[in-house]
């Protein structure tokens, strides 16, 4: 059932929404009706509405700020064993029978080249009310005080190479109501704020990145304005600003095969790309293949194949307080769970949908999420977390690293479209001797293959340094959707690395 | 709904926000249209989905200060709300010293690029089209996935200073990958026009490569002399555009053009130019800030001559008129070329790999990536259908190989391009080349 916090809204903003809810859930209650009255094998609708702010610092002044609204609904149908989608931005009573209309006749399409008739996992109808908390709700917060804080990162960052010194924040606000023929009614609003802050040197035909706390706009969770206050992006800028500026004077990374150690940001995004995408069951099942592609972790493979190391250890969480992907239930109505993915290095489970779970005999994992209304729901990641070692912080195992390079912060990634072969570009690199930082390197970048990857990691560090990191731009599917999802991670070692891979 | 009814009805809605508008200038973009799509797997329809959608972008400036918001309704409540929201974001913002006003009307071309029968096409006419891709795949043996998608808007863009501008395009985009056993081989096709899409054959040639890249071996990094196809092509160039053809690249200096006009950045065979006039693309008569597209010559014989600006950009760079390569007012980017062609030689796709003594045929590129913006140094996979030439002749499959080159440096390496431009979905127009040593850094297990 529920979980979460109503939130803090004002009367008027109620009294508005109360009436809009009404509205919102007799329109659902009718497309039911009318999917009844047609007699589809199965049906669901989704009405929602999201609000996007989004805010750029460029130099001391705003570069650029936009308000996005967008509200519809989406029915989405099963008839003769096949799927229909249709979906309008026209909120009206009137329009519902239309689009009804349309999804049944795209499944009845969909029927002509149908394979086996699909069959969803049963879940118990859930009638609920979720709300993630937020202590200052980012869209209250007055854009002046927004601004400031960003233009006061903005120009705390100076060099004298410093072209670009930029700040950022985004907030989301997702409402929704989804009701299914099976009889689920469940309402959410999930609200989530990031940001960030970079510094780009650019001289002698070269470009530095450095950002904070992320790379990408910075870093991203659910809550609200507060957790950008807390950032300390201020504060943080001129070390951020100092270290574009001796990355533009750094060597490049020699080429060679090393013991790495991973920060947080970048482990986010390898756990991401070579935990998080090969173990979305639809991928596996050949649904993504001619786009995203598919998986090495086919189903045979499921509770024995070595993935990684025993210290390995991988959970899909939906229901980590403050994880970007953190929700109350996922858009087919499962409620948030967790899944374990990876146990002391075996690979032991998947993310699933109703539709996919029976093809390993279990139910769904709850991780059916759409972007807006205007799309379906696709197996989407969670909270996919790698779960804290006992290799203290950070700090401890740099200095329990005798040899090695510290890679920081992701620049650029790249993976096979089974998730084997994978080369990352970081922003910052520094060399590890004798259990002390040195030598800053700049355009470091490693490549391996996952598997043999996480194969090599021997240290994790402990829940002292675990955090949560926000991926709030996770592409897949046609037509294209974009999704945030969270990761969990503290720094981890890994042996025998190719790193520095020249053009 | 016919497309000179839908334009004028959204004009009226547009001219209507504009005219009553409380701000210094306002300009308002309205799309409207219909997107749907069919996904197919394993020789069946596993998603079908469609969706009626509407947009709207608010940019407001009072004092030169700006504010954009955007609603997904043409209701007049939802616009004069957006309106509102974005004149809110102005009053809060600080002036640009900068800001050069929006952009005077300029007469723009009309394009040919909408086609009933594309805007009317339904869930069986789709059906159809996998059905023919599932067809020519099973007759090999193969098994098919991919999309069938078709696309119908129109895009309407008004201004307090005269600016009216309104078009309409339809798009029907097909692309598969055929499997058999460990063999995969991608097709594509793009057209304004359904009718001239052909499903079947698309379904064939990616059959065909399913077959022939069967049994892959295992090949040594290193560099090769490659062909490449032009998905593979296009890729390259999407990705040029980001780091090199935006004037705001250029203007903040992250440009690898930047501080180089004029100047021979890449070999003499290469030509780029963008043109959304141009009928072998998806055609558009303006940009989003409602500027004529014309051609605009990006790279003419290795030289770089010029980047992509929308109007504001355009002025910053000390320039009277924007090239027509402006983005929604949403897009931090604001200006990118987006109907690009590379100049094609005198060869054949055929002829390219019948000459090469030893390299890599490439079909397509799989998630590529920027590793240094201004080397032009990207990174990626090869996919579905990669071949070892030897002596003119394809001698085997070989698994996918990683990628790391400098591509202003490698385009510059082409030795033979094909006559023939192929529209690739993007939109871009580029022939099948040639290219002497391209380096591969690393291999995968398929």
């Amino acid at each position: 059932m529920a979980s979460g916090k109503r939130g803090n809204g004002t009367g008027k903003a109620q009294e508005e929404t109360g009436a809009e809810r009404k509205g919102v859930k007799e329109l659902a209650q009718r497309a039911c009706e009318v999917m009844a009255g047609l007699g589809v094998g199965y049906g669901d609708v989704r009405v929602r509405e999201d609000r996007h702010e989004s805010i750029a610092v460029k130099n001391g002044r705003p570069e650029q700020v936009t308000a996005d609204r967008s509200a519809g609904f989406g029915v989405r149908v099963l008839v003769d064993g096949a799927w229909g989608f249709f979906a309008s931005h026209r909120l009206e009573h009137e329009a519902v029978e239309a689009v009804v209309g349309e999804a049944v006749e795209i499944a009845r399409a969909s029927a002509r080249l149908r394979g086996e008739a699909v069959h969803l996992a049963p879940v118990a109808p859930a009638r609920a009310q979720y709300e993630t908390p937020t202590a200052k709700d980012p869209f209250a917060v007055p854009l002046e005080e927004k601004l400031a804080l960003l233009t006061g990162a903005s120009r705390a960052m100076k060099g004298p190479n410093l072209k670009l010194a930029e700040a950022f924040s985004a907030a989301y606000e997702m409402r929704q109501f989804f009701e299914s023929t099976e009889g689920a009614r469940i309402e959410q609003r999930i609200v989530q704020t990031g940001g960030g802050i970079a510094a780009t040197a650019i001289g002698g035909g070269d470009l530095e990145v450095r950002s904070y706390p992320n790379s990408f706009r910075g870093n991203f969770a659910t809550g609200g304005w507060e957790y950008v206050e807390a950032m300390n992006l201020a504060g943080e800028a001129p070390r951020v600003a100092e270290e574009a500026e001796a990355l533009l004077a750094a060597p490049p990374c020699p080429e060679g095969k090393r013991t790495i150690l991973l920060d947080g940001g970048q482990l986010a995004l390898q756990v991401h790309e070579s935990c998080g995408h090969p173990v979305e069951l639809d991928r596996v099942l050949g649904m993504e293949l001619s786009y995203a592609g598919d998986s090495f972790l086919t189903t045979e493979k499921l509770g024995t194949f070595r993935y990684g190391s025993e210290q390995v250890t991988i959970a899909a969480d939906a229901t980590v307080p403050g994880g970007l992907g953190t929700f109350g239930f996922d858009d087919e109505g499962v409620p948030a769970q967790r899944t374990p993915i990876v146990e002391a290095g075996i690979f032991v489970g998947y993310l699933t949908s109703r539709e996919t779970a029976p093809a390993i005999g279990r139910t769904s994992s709850g991780a059916m999420r759409a972007s807006g209304w205007n799309r379906i729901p696709l197996i989407r990641m969670t909270n996919v977390n790698l779960l804290a070692g006992q290799a203290g912080r950070l700090e401890d195992l740099v200095a329990d690293t005798d040899d090695g390079l510290l890679m920081m912060t992701n620049r650029s990634w790249s993976i096979d479209q089974k998730r084997l072969n994978f080369q990352f570009g970081v922003e910052m690199c520094r060399e590890i001797r004798g259990g002390r930082l040195g030598q800053m390197y700049k355009n470091a970048n490693y490549t391996g293959l996952t598997p043999e990857f996480w194969a090599s990691c021997d240290a994790v560090c402990g829940p002292e340094a675990w955090r949560l990191w926000g991926t709030p731009n996770c592409g897949k599917g046609e037509p294209g959707q974009t999704a945030r999802v969270g990761h969990g991670v503290s720094p981890a070692r890994f042996r025998g690395v190719r790193v520095g891979v020249k053009a | 709904m016919r497309p000179a009814e839908r334009e004028s009805r959204l004009l009226e809605t547009a001219e209507r926000l504009v005219r009553t508008s409380p701000a210094d200038e306002t300009e308002v973009l309205l799309a409207e249209g219909r997107a749907m799509l069919t996904r197919f797997s394993a020789n069946r329809i596993h998603q079908n989905v469609g969706a009626e959608e509407a947009w709207a972008v608010v940019r407001v400036v009072a004092g030169k200060r700006v504010g954009v918001a955007t609603a997904s309704s043409l209701r007049a409540e939802a616009l004069d709300a957006a309106r509102e929201a974005a004149l809110a974001i102005a009053r809060a913002s600080e002036p640009s010293a900068d800001w050069p006003g929006l952009p005077e009307p300029q007469p723009a071309k009309a394009v040919d690029a909408w086609d009933g029968a594309t805007a009317d096409a339904s869930a069986d006419r789709r059906a159809d089209l996998a059905g023919a891709i599932i067809a020519s795949a099973r007759a090999k043996r193969c098994e098919a996935a991919g999309a069938v998608r078709t696309d119908d808007g129109a895009l309407v863009v008004v201004n307090s200073r005269g600016v009216a501008a309104a078009g309409s395009q339809t798009q029907a985009t097909v692309h598969a990958v055929a499997t058999r056993e460990d063999g995969a081989g991608y097709a594509e096709g793009t057209a304004v026009r359904i009718g001239d899409v052909d499903a079947g054959a698309i379904g064939r040639r990616a059959a065909l490569k399913a077959v022939r890249s069967r049994r892959p071996r295992a090949l040594e990094p290193g560099r090769y002399d490659v062909v490449l196809e032009p998905a593979a092509v296009a890729e390259w160039l999407e990705y040029l555009a980001w780091m090199a053809f935006s004037g705001k690249a250029l203007e903040e200096g992250r440009s690898p053009l930047a501080g180089r006009m004029g100047e021979k950045v890449t070999g003499e065979a290469v030509t780029i130019w963008d043109n959304g006039l141009d009928r072998r693309t998806i055609p558009q008569a303006f940009d989003y800030e409602g500027m004529p597209k014309r051609r605009l010559a990006l790279i003419e014989d290795g030289v770089a001559k010029a980047v992509a600006t929308n109007y504001a950009v355009a002025r910053r760079l000390g320039k009277r008129r924007s090239t027509g390569h402006a983005l929604p007012a949403t897009s931090a980017g604001e200006c990118l070329p987006m109907h690009l062609f590379l100049k094609g030689g005198r060869s054949s796709a055929r002829r390219l790999v019948a000459e090469m003594k030893r390299g890599l045929l490439v079909t397509r590129f799989h998630y590529t990536n920027i590793l240094d913006p201004m080397k032009t140094v990207l990174t990626g996979m090869t996919r579905d259908g990669t071949f070892l030439v030897e002596d003119g002749e394809i001698a085997s499959p070989v698994r996918n190989l990683r990628y790391t080159e400098n591509v202003l440096e490698a385009l510059g390496r082409m030795d033979g391009a094909s006559r023939r431009l192929v529209l690739v979905r993007g939109p871009y127009v580029v022939p099948t080349v040639r290219i002497r040593g391209v380096q591969f850094t690393g291999t995968t297990e398929f």
